[in-house]
């Protein structure tokens, strides 16, 4: 047998045994070759213009690239490593170590193009998918028009080419570095390691830098850090501590209860135990090190997916903010035509007339957190209104603050009771605090409250307003549908109307806009997102596929013993609770402070939109532990 | 009532077109206390016979009962649940769990028997004691030699004090010092412990140290010995004078 036959009949035979590696070259392939076909549309183009939008594109490409390389190389090193005994062999045999380095690139090479051909496939159909979407997030008309991109083709096959490259690389150093015993013996190495004060030590140290990460990044928007130029930098500390403290965590902690459990046991396991914790504690260098990447990959993919739901999820109510009724305008003039072409149409509507001044208030006595920057509390600049004009009744001495958010209050935070005072009426009793919007944010620079009085107080202030610190217009004239789904009718209308001197608004063209302007940036950070997922999910399938093989004979040993498919599969269940579970509570619990630090910036919702993002996650995730548990459900069957 | 006995027992593999008899209606049994061997060539159906004696496969036709129970007709559940009470196992390839210490392997088949943490721990002392391994109870295999390995393999084969253990060649991956080793351990067990022991070997030597031996041919009994109150010497002469006669194979095949 000649060596190309040799390669030939070990790739035939192999392509069944390692579907799984030729399915991760074609899910990579397909993933990547999407990304590019679009990034080069002419479609997305536009979008592209921006310059958030081309920087973010960039940067996801580049994650893109890096995810893609570990995943692949990962997924390599399981497919040597099962192969080890054959690459032993041939060396037995006689085959130096350079031929058995031909003959696995030249197979590796075989698989990975045909690979890649399969994968270019999916992926151009995969993009048009994706550009569907797209176009839909954003709130664009028309058909996706993909073509096949010759761009997106060469820009695919060179990356590809240079992860072959690497692959090939890190198989010949494999084949290097370890001799004919080692190559027959790498299943039975033993990772196992007794209790040691610095693997406490150790666990304790990963948690005082989870905790460190934790408590910065919950300080990061404070007043008083509040530095653009550190921010970058903040973040990058925020980012090491509690990656490695999360590997210290898993190889200390995790080890040092694990080992404690076991220690108490004295030697008596149960063959749950047997299957978990001793098979955990067994591989314990490899696993940190992989749940580690777990975690980070989720914990990142949580923040950005639900940092982006957070943004889109708020639209709404950004929109509520900006204007306050349906349809908002500043002056009497446009609100008329408005209203006279409403009426033409039949749509039946509430108008409502706000007359504002601006005042300068001092807050001292309310303000709960000093320091905060930019921000005299001796002379805040607010919104008056009088209590007619909305339903509300307020007494004489009496003010409430409406039209609070949750950014304002993150940044600068009130307390909702306690003493005002105006320059020109004096001093009034704040009574509470209401989240509803009477006015909109273009009066109230962008979000400090409006303070409601009484009519009389009102129009004291209105007399004695400094006409300094007046805005452009005193008055506005919000409109609402009395029936809400006259809405998108009265926007028709809307939309129709000459453009005024000031700024009209609609809510619902605002709520479309938002949308639209941030869909890009919501696409990718999604896309990249489900990347992540999937990768994590693949990832940890395969190190399980894995694993299992090497325990087939345990299983085999545990059978013959007497125990029942049953008495191993609790094992498995458990040990599977831990390699899925663990990572995943720990990836959410980093991603909730993540998300928790800066979410303000991206919308106005915070729980809603990320509990569904996470609860979404955990369960596309546990798909995953569940395939993993059907596969070593097969092998369990399959080893008496 | 003897403890083990096989009637008419019949094995094959394949399906009807490359069907391929192994054993071809063997008769069998196995008193309690006795330590018994099984000989024959590569191929005879040997090994194939101890499988199916110990319920790991099924026979094709002819039953085996092993104390009360008729093993032939149970489900694999109810098979699994009986291995676990019962039966004890000694492999050529040691099959300890790479996961777990030698204290932890041996313990393995109490675990389930719902033993008390304390009266564990006093059977591992004596299994441990008997056998020499109390110095390497905290060890991995993958730290130890092969003659420990398999001497923790029967120290977990003896631990539940099973009606009976079955042997798989045992010494076949030991040097002969660590085999005559095991050896003896194992026919001192024998006699101190009254334990039933039914191993599987093609070295006349290992078959010298039980009371008792069978020789398969072409998936039948052919002839067994009985070593009486012979020296194990003279037993091994009468062995291999057997062996030698079915079919020219020597004891260093």
């Amino acid at each position: 047998m000649t060596l190309n036959q040799l390669i030939w009949k070990s790739l035939k035979k192999n392509l069944s045994n390692y579907y799984l590696y030729v399915f991760a070259l074609i899910f990579s392939v397909a993933l990547f070759f999407a990304f590019v076909t679009m990034n080069s549309s002419p479609d997305t183009g536009a979008a592209k213009e921006t310059t958030t939008g081309s920087v973010g594109l960039t940067l996801a490409s580049i994650v893109l690239t890096v995810i893609v390389t570990v995943f692949l190389l990962y997924a390599n090193r399981i497919f040597i490593k099962r192969r080890s005994k054959e690459i032993g062999l041939f060396q037995l045999i006689g085959m130096t170590k350079r031929q058995v380095f031909r003959v696995l690139s030249m197979e590796h090479f075989l698989l990975y193009f045909g690979a890649m051909v399969v994968g270019i496939g999916f992926g151009f159909l995969t993009s048009r998918l994706l550009e569907l979407v797209l176009l839909n997030v954003t709130g664009q008309e028309g058909l996706a028009t993909l073509s096949f991109s010759m761009k997106a083709l060469l820009q695919t096959i060179l990356f590809f080419s240079v992860v072959y490259g690497l692959i090939m690389l890190s198989n010949a150093l494999y084949i290097r570095k370890r001799n004919i015993l080692d190559l027959f013996q790498v299943r039975s190495k033993s990772e196992g390691k007794r209790v040691s004060v610095i693997e406490t030590i150790m666990g304790i140290f990963g948690l005082v830098l989870i905790g460190t990460g934790y408590y910065v990044s919950s300080i990061m928007f404070r007043g008083d850090m509040v530095r653009v130029e550190l921010l970058f930098g903040i973040m990058l500390f925020i980012l090491a501590t509690v990656i490695l403290g999360t590997y210290l965590f898993y190889k200390g902690s995790v080890s040092f209860l694990g080992n404690l459990i076991r220690k108490q046991k004295a030697g008596y396991l149960h063959v749950r135990e047997v299957l978990s914790l001793s098979s955990i504690l067994f591989r314990m260098k490899s696993n940190a090190l992989m749940l580690t990447v777990i975690t980070t990959v989720s914990a990142l993919a949580i923040s950005l997916l639900s940092l982006s739901y957070i943004t889109y999820y708020s639209a709404e109510e950004t929109a509520m903010q900006r204007v306050a009724g349906d349809f908002a305008f500043l002056e009497k003039a446009p609100a008329d035509t408005f209203t006279a072409m409403l009426e033409e149409n039949g749509i039946a509507y509430e108008r409502n007339n706000i007359d504002i001044v601006k005042a300068n208030i001092n807050v001292k006595d309310i303000v709960q957190a000093e320091g905060d920057f930019n921000f005299n509390p001796d002379e805040m600049l607010a919104t008056v209104i009088s209590d007619e004009d909305v339903e509300i009744d307020v007494a004489p001495d009496e003010t409430v603050f409406s039209g609070t958010n949750d950014l304002m209050s993150q940044i600068m935070s009130l307390k909702n009771t306690g003493e005002i005072a105006f320059e020109e009426v004096g001093t009034k009793q704040l009574t509470g605090t209401q989240d509803e919007y009477y006015v909109s944010n273009i009066f109230t620079s962008g979000g400090l409250p409006t303070a409601v009085v009484d009519q009389e107080t009102f129009e004291r202030l209105n007399e004695n307003k400094d006409p300094e610190l007046q805005w452009t217009s005193s008055l506005q004239v919000t409109v609402n549908m009395e029936d809400s789904s006259k809405v998108t009718e009265a926007n028709k209308l809307f939309e129709e109307l000459p453009e005024g001197e000031l700024p009209q608004f609609s809510r619902i063209k605002q709520e479309t806009d938002q949308k639209q302007s941030l869909g890009l940036t919501l696409f990718i950070i999604g896309f990249l997102g489900l990347t992540f997922l999937i990768t994590s999910g693949c990832i940890l399938y395969f190190k399980q596929m894995d694993e299992s093989e090497d325990e087939r004979s345990n299983y085999t040993i545990l059978r013959k013993i007497g125990y029942t498919r049953n008495d191993l599969l609790q094992g498995i269940r458990l040990k599977q609770l831990f390699n899925f579970g663990i990572p995943l509570a720990v990836g959410l619990l980093h991603s909730y402070f993540a998300v928790k630090s800066g979410w303000f910036i991206f919308g106005t919702e915070l729980w809603t939109p990320m509990l569904i993002v996470m609860g979404l996650y955990a369960l596309f995730y546990s798909i995953f532990g569940v395939l993993s548990i059907q596969y070593y459900k097969k092998v369990i069957r399959e080893s008496l | 009532m003897s403890l083990l006995e096989a009637t008419k027992i019949h094995k094959s593999y394949g399906n009807k077109f490359t069907k391929q008899e192994v054993l071809k209606g063997i008769d069998l049994t196995i008193e309690k206390g006795e330590f018994v061997s099984i000989m024959g060539a590569s191929g005879s159906g040997k090994t194939t016979l101890l499988n199916v004696l110990s319920s790991i496969d099924q026979v094709s036709q002819g039953s085996i009962r092993i104390g009360d129970t008729e093993i032939t007709a149970k489900k694999e559940k109810a098979l699994a649940e009986f291995r676990k009470h019962h039966l004890g196992f000694i492999f050529q390839e040691y099959n300890l769990l790479d996961t777990l210490t030698v204290k932890e392997n041996i313990l393995l088949p109490l675990s389930i028997a719902k033993m008390s943490k304390k009266a564990a721990q006093k059977q591992f002392e004596g299994i441990a004691k008997d056998l020499g391994i109390e110095d390497i109870a905290g060890k991995y295999p993958s730290e130890i030699s092969g003659g420990q390995k398999q001497r923790t393999s029967a120290a977990r084969a003896f631990i539940h004090e099973p009606s009976i253990i079955f042997a798989d060649e045992p010494t076949g991956a030991l040097d002969s010092k660590s085999a005559s080793d095991l050896l003896n351990k194992l026919s001192d067990l024998n006699s101190k412990r009254e334990a039933t022991i039914a191993m599987v070997t093609h070295d006349p030597v290992a078959a010298s140290y039980s009371s008792r031996v069978i020789f398969i041919k072409d998936g039948q009994m052919y002839t067994q010995l009985h070593k009486g109150d012979q020296t194990r010497e003279m037993f091994l002469k009468d062995i291999m004078t057997t062996q030698g006669v079915l079919g020219g194979v020597h004891h260093d095949a």
